[in-house]
């Protein structure tokens, strides 16, 4: 019946209310929801979230990697302006619209090529569910999560528990010295270069692994973090510019896209 | 009481007064998923030019209060393309088709218009004489009556579809540009499109949108529209289509009371792909409680 749609979970949008907010600090919060209808979701997929009540201000919904599916699925919001804030300061029971799945995740890992997983922030989010796919296909990943400090690494015990976690922050407060381009480096090495990266995190910071990832000739996906307007292609708001020129569309063609198509000097 | 919600613009019958705004709605295939859009009043595709266009570079969206700035730059695929690989689609589906047209000139207005013209399908055309987004072509038309009138008749000779004019809020007298385009032959008056806005990021000290200037859509343009729809309504006798800001049926009830046959719904899409579809639904509500047809509330509060 849809040609569009067939073997991909339909994307829908529901009002559904949150279940619980766990706050990871003071800027990072994982939000729970209640859905009657499980959400079925690929990891590297996302959600726009907006708060039933909202009103007219903010106006558009905000897009959210999805964390986990299911009857329960979650998100983890990082406070940066006005939308995420209330997201932020929610309270169990109140109503969102949940318009997922969107976009397209992750493609596999070819079966001679290790996963190497590179997260900034809340760019870890897409990564954790990656990692648990892998992790359920017997493959376990690499995962190099980098932060300023100690307190800029929500989730890393989640990772922990299902990849092999290498930490970096930028003041030493955890794991090594430095960026997480560090990291990196030595993991091209220890797999002699037969890797796979996932990356997803600052703009800065998957320009610069896809830099890596093409001197060492592996392949690179990252997961684009663009403004949206809606989510699933109708707006045109998403452009991402292209090598080559012209420019994709973040929602409907990503955000899970080719690292190396993308001209990252623009 | 059940009531019929068809409304009549010019010849062409509507099913109901809800149609989707240019540029909000994609080429209508992306709502595949969601719903029937057949079932609509009709469906408005993104701005066709004879060319493909990439649009500008990014950032092109921004939010402002109750609302949204755009500079998309009309990115399109092309009336070609829109011809061969969208339209079949939209065809076998029995959707109300109107196809908006965007052109830097009059030729080319018309060149797109007799595109379009050979195709089986199509339910009206929508110039777009009002797009603040491009270098070129897009306000000039729009804002001069003489021009408005020029591209108008220009359209209306090579085509035998319906030909409705989408008018720009940034005309100083909008009812003057509607008479002018209405004595030129067109069927119908589409107000408004958006309004060019300015947000600057005061961290940066840089415009929010590398256009600089954007389109504002959304509730924010709500009682501008619906003023100038008031005022198009009284100065024309074709009907006239509301747009701006339209999130739910009371919002297109007031347009329809200010003068508006249909409205249509733009930005609200990009919040709820349902939204057009519940909006028809409840105006059908809200006349079933007071036993009226949509079509006996346009221009009620025209005085
Ligand atoms: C596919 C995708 C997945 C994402 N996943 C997550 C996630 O899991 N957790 C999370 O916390 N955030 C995620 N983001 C980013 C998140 O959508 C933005 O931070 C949010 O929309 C900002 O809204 P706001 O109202 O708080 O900020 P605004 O007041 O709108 O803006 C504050 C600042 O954030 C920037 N900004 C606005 N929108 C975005 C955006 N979409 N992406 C990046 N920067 C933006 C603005 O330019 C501005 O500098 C994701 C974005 C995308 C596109
Ligand atoms: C992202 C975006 C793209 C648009 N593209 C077009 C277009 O290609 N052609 C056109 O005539 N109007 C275009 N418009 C204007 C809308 O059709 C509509 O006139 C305007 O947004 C006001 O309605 P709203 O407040 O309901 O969004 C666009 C609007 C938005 C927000
Ligand atoms: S966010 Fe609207 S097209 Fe991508």
């Amino acid at each position: 019946m849809e040609p569009m749609h067939c073997g991909k979970p339909r994307p829908r949008q529901v009002v559904v209310p949150l279940l619980r907010r766990d706050s990871i600090g003071a800027s990072h919060h994982v939000l729970t929801f209640d859905c009657e209808q499980p959400l079925e979701a690929a990891p590297g997929q996302f959600a726009m979230v907006r708060g039933a009540q909202w009103g007219e201000s903010p106006f558009l919904p905000r897009p959210m990697s999805i964390l986990t599916a299911g009857r329960r699925p979650s998100i983890l919001v990082k406070v940066v302006g006005e939308g995420t804030r209330r997201l932020a300061s929610s309270e169990p029971g109140e109503l969102f619209t949940v318009h997922a799945p969107l976009g397209v995740g992750w493609a596999p890992c070819p079966e001679d090529r290790v996963p190497v997983l590179v997260a900034g922030g809340v760019g870890v989010c897409p990564l954790v569910f990656l990692a648990r796919g892998l992790t359920e296909q017997g493959r376990r990943a690499i995962a190099l999560y980098g932060g300023r400090s100690a307190g800029d690494l929500p989730l890393d015990d989640e990772l922990a528990e299902v990849t092999d976690l290498r930490i970096a922050t930028e003041d030493g407060s955890l794991g090594q010295l430095g960026r997480v381009t560090v990291l990196l480096e030595s993991a091209i090495e220890e797999t002699k270069g037969r890797l796979k990266v996932y990356a997803c995190g600052p703009r800065a910071m998957m320009a610069r692994v896809v830099e890596m990832c093409r001197a060492a000739d592996a392949p690179c996906e990252v997961s684009l973090e663009t403004i949206m307007g809606c989510g699933y292609g109708v707006c045109l708001g998403c452009a991402v510019p292209k090598v080559g020129g012209g420019y994709l569309y973040a929602c409907s063609e990503g955000p899970c896209v080719d690292g190396h198509a993308i001209a990252w000097e623009s | 009481m059940r009531c019929d919600p068809s409304v009549k613009v010019g010849a062409l019958t509507l099913k109901n007064p809800v149609l989707t705004a240019s540029g909000t709605f994609g080429y209508g295939l992306e709502f595949e998923p969601y719903f029937d859009i057949s079932a609509l009043g009709a469906i408005c595709t993104k701005g066709l030019s004879l060319l493909p266009r990439i649009g500008n570079a990014p950032p092109r969206i921004c939010e402002t209060a109750s609302g949204m700035l755009n500079a998309i730059g009309l990115a399109n695929i092309g009336v070609e393309a829109f011809c061969t690989d969208k339209l079949p689609s939209l065809r076998e589906r029995n959707v109300t088709v109107v196809a908006n047209i965007f052109a830097t000139s009059i030729e080319d207005f018309a060149a797109l218009a007799r595109r379009l013209d050979r195709e089986q399908g199509i339910a009206a055309i929508e110039v777009n004489i009002s797009c603040p987004n491009v270098d070129k072509g897009g306000l000039e038309f729009g804002v001069d009556p003489q021009m408005a009138a020029a591209v108008t008749s220009a359209v209306k000779k090579v085509t035998k579809l319906p030909v409705w004019v989408k008018l720009s809020p940034e005309a100083g007298r909008i009812a003057v540009i509607a008479r002018a385009c209405e004595e030129a032959g067109a069927d119908a008056l589409c107000a408004i499109n958006t309004i060019r806005g300015l947000a600057i990021d005061v961290q940066t000290w840089k415009p929010r949108l590398s256009n600089r200037t954007g389109g504002l859509s959304g509730p924010a343009l709500k009682p501008i529209a619906i003023r100038m729809v008031w005022e198009v309504a009284k100065a024309v006798k074709v009907p006239v289509i509301g747009i701006g800001g339209v999130t739910c049926a009371e919002d297109a009830i007031e347009f329809m009371l200010a003068g508006a046959t249909a409205v249509q719904v733009g930005s609200a899409n990009f919040r709820d792909p349902l939204a057009a579809h519940k909006i028809a639904q409840g105006i059908v509500d809200y006349c079933e409680r007071r036993a009226i047809d949509p079509r006996e509330l346009i221009g009620k509060a025209l005085l």
